[in-house]
Formats: C-alpha cells, structure tokens, sequence
C-alpha cells in the first residue's frame, strides 16, 4: 500500500517554484532518506505532507486524503524538526504528557525511558534547552508519538556524535518492533544511509531520483589516470563530474552502464567505488567542475 | 563484526559474506536456522529490507533454503559452495590484485612465487 501519492506536485513561494512537478510514491513501513542541497526543496515537502502548507498545484495524498488542515493527517503524521515550538508555560514533563494526550499511539514508557537515559530534567523549560538538547527531546516526542507516518527533517542538528548515533539506533529498533512509514532528511546521507530502504534526492524542487539505496551504491564509478585514457574509456558515458588533479591526471565519476571496467583497469586507469552521499552531491551541483571554477 | 561504511562493498554483500563466513567456521551448521532479516537489522544496525537483501542472495546461491512460515536454513552443499566460491572468486581476485601490483613493480613471475611461498610457510609456523 502507498502511503504517501504525489502528482505534479508544485509549490510555488513568490516567483520561486520550491517543488517543481513533483510525483512519486511512498511504500507503507519504509525508511526513506529524503536528500538535495540547501533549498532543494526537502522542508517544504515534508511541510505540506504533514498538512502545515498548502500546495499550489497537483495532487499530495496521505493515508488517501489531501493533508492540508486534515485532523486524520494531524493525528496520524508527525513532523519534527528543530524549529518545534511549544509554550514557555509548559514544562518538559508536561509537554510530554499533552502528547500523549493528543496521539493514539503515544508510548508513554519509551518516552520516559527516552527522557531519562539523555538527562532530561522534567521541570525544564523548553526555550532553554540548548541547540542539541531540543533536537533531541524533539527526537523523543517523534519517537514516542508512534505516527503511522513519521516525519524527521534535520533531526540531528546540534547533537553531538553520541546521541546522533543513539539517535538513529533507537530509531532502528523502535520502527523494527512497531513498523511504521519513516522519512528522514539529512545533509549527512553518509550517517544515516544504513537504515535507508530508499532514497528521494531533490535537485531545485524536481526529483533527480527514487531509488533503492543499494542500487544508488552502484549508480556510479570513479575513474583516474591519464587525461586521454579517461576522456577515452568515458567516451559516450554520461560524465557526472571531471576533475583535473594534474595537468594530465582526471578523476571523472561515471555512471555505470555497462561501462568496460576491465578495459579501463588494463588502461591503467584506477576504477573506485563513489559512496552513496558523494555522488548525491556530485549529482546536484550547477557546474560540473565545483568550486574550483570559481578560482579560475 | 563491524560493517565497512566506506562503500567499498554494498551493505548486502557484507552480510551475506558474513554468514558464509560463519558456516565455514562452523557456528552455523547444515539445516541450522539462520538470523531473520529482522534480527540481522538489529544486530548491525541497518535497514531489514537491506537484511533481506542478503538473506536471498545466498538463498539463490542455494547457501540457504527456505521453510515457509518458519525462516531460512543451512543447505547440506552450502559448505562446499561457499568454499568454492570463495576459491574462484574471493582467492582469484586477490591473487590477480597482487600479480598487477607485481607487474608494477617489476617483480617476475618467480620472485612473486617465492614471496607467497614465505608467506605461507611463516603462517604455518604461526599455527
């Protein structure tokens, strides 16, 4: 079943479209790493799939319904971020309680289990946790409220390596004993890609890809050597990104389709792996040469 | 065993290698249950579907053998094939890594010989 259906989705914001035609669909109980460079378009997305904007154009469905202003989208998504807001009047402990107020599913003992382990204090005042600490109570309320869609944009900003790495273990082991539909926003595709099903990398509000994140593994190559040997084994290949390291000496990343790798290897060209976030952000760059250009 | 992230080798690989790997030890035996996908996941931290992934790449190889309802089992030729295969292709490739650096390095066919020879005869002196 499919949880998330977009057709030509468009956001338009002033004379900017954010989300440009955007279609794709979301399996139920997937973990999708939803990817691209700063303003691709990511927050927005995950804003109007959890009903707090309104799309301009084409169709958003989840759960089957639109989600803008949606009470079944309210109760059954959440979307966490690090700009949660909630009043000052509240302490943590009651914050949490008004969660579980509000969500059906909410896991009060894993909340407080949550609550503890990172030295929370339930008298504290949320305005005054520090950048890291509100990412991760926020990560706490995400976790415990147990939306059948759950919805991460950034969620490890300010935490340190720790409690980012606690962070995407107890997210593992919560969605494998209760399963349930999970996007996940990142500029650190690196971090979080082993918990990954799939991957949705948006470029200037268009979708670049949707794809299994194994297959992304092997979408391309890197290839050094000599200049004319690389330009040569690259010949009608779609070159994804050229660097010259020297005079004669070309890295090119090169996306592999049947590409003759024995071949290049006996021209002494040296064929290495290009990891799954590398080749994301070779992928969206505007030039193909990178900020080397910009010296020139 | 902790996964190599350097995307050297896809994640799925990595599993199933470290299954086969642990038949040839032989903790896990002939008609022995192996690790659910769910299990796996927990176990190195990654995505069940990616543990899946793993699982029937041995059961197409015939490594493993399915029971409706009940999991994936050691087949009673998984042993001979995973030693096999890692003859044809793990041990080959290796080989032919050290015979292109060999080549690099100008060092002939009979130097190469006896560098492994020595290699071979220390690991036993280890044993």
């Amino acid at each position: 079943m499919n949880v998330i259906e977009c057709e030509g989705l468009t956001k338009q914001q002033w004379r900017l479209k954010a989300l440009d035609e955007l279609s794709f669909t979301i399996k139920e109980n997937t973990i999708t790493g939803l990817i691209g460079r700063n303003g691709a378009g990511k927050t927005t997305l995950l804003k109007i799939l959890a009903g707090l904007w309104q799309e301009t154009n084409g169709t958003v469905r989840v759960f089957s319904e639109r989600p803008f202003n949606n009470l079944l989208i309210s109760a059954n998504a959440i979307y966490v971020d690090d700009q949660m807001q909630f009043s000052n009047r509240l302490t943590l402990s009651d914050i949490l309680h008004e969660a579980g107020r509000f969500y059906g599913n909410w896991d009060a003992e894993l909340a407080r289990r949550l609550f503890n382990y990172f030295s929370f204090h339930p008298k504290q005042v949320h305005m005054h946790l520090s950048k890291g600490k509100k990412s991760t109570f926020n990560m706490i309320i995400g976790l415990a409220s147990r939306c059948a869609l759950t919805m991460f944009d950034e969620p490890t900003t300010g935490m340190d390596a720790s409690v980012r790495s606690d962070f995407y273990r107890a997210l593992l082991k919560d969605y494998l004993a209760y399963p349930r539909t999970i996007i996940i926003s990142s500029h650190h595709l690196e971090e979080i890609e082993d918990l990954l099903e799939d991957v949705l990398l948006l470029d200037q509000g268009r979708k670049y890809f949707h794809l299994p994140i194994d297959e992304l593994k092997e979408y391309a190559v890197g290839l050094t050597g000599r200049t004319e040997m690389v330009m040569q084994c690259s010949a009608n290949q779609e070159v994804i990104h050229t660097r010259q390291i020297r005079d004669d000496l070309t890295y090119s990343v090169v996306k592999n389709d049947n590409l003759p790798l024995n071949k290049a290897r006996q021209l002494g060209i040296e064929v290495s792996k290009v990891s799954a976030s590398e080749l994301c952000v070779f992928l969206t760059k505007k030039t193909k040469g990178g900020i080397d250009d910009v010296f020139k | 065993m902790i996964l190599n992230t350097d995307g050297s080798k896809p994640i799925y690989v990595q599993i199933s290698e470290w299954i086969e790997t642990e038949i040839l030890k032989g903790n896990l035996k002939q008609d022995e249950k192996v690790y659910s996908q769910y299990k796996l996941a927990e176990m190195f931290t990654i995505n069940p579907a990616t543990a899946a992934k793993g699982l029937n790449l041995l059961s197409d190889e015939n490594i493993l053998y399915n029971k409706r309802g009940l999991g994936k089992f050691v087949t009673n030729e998984a042993l001979g094939l995973i030693i096999d295969k890692r003859k044809n292709q793990t041990l080959k490739g290796l080989l032919l890594e050290a015979a292109i650096e060999a080549k690099q390095l100008n060092v002939s066919e009979v130097e190469l010989v006896q560098m492994l020879k020595g290699i071979m005869t220390n690991l036993e002196g280890d044993a």
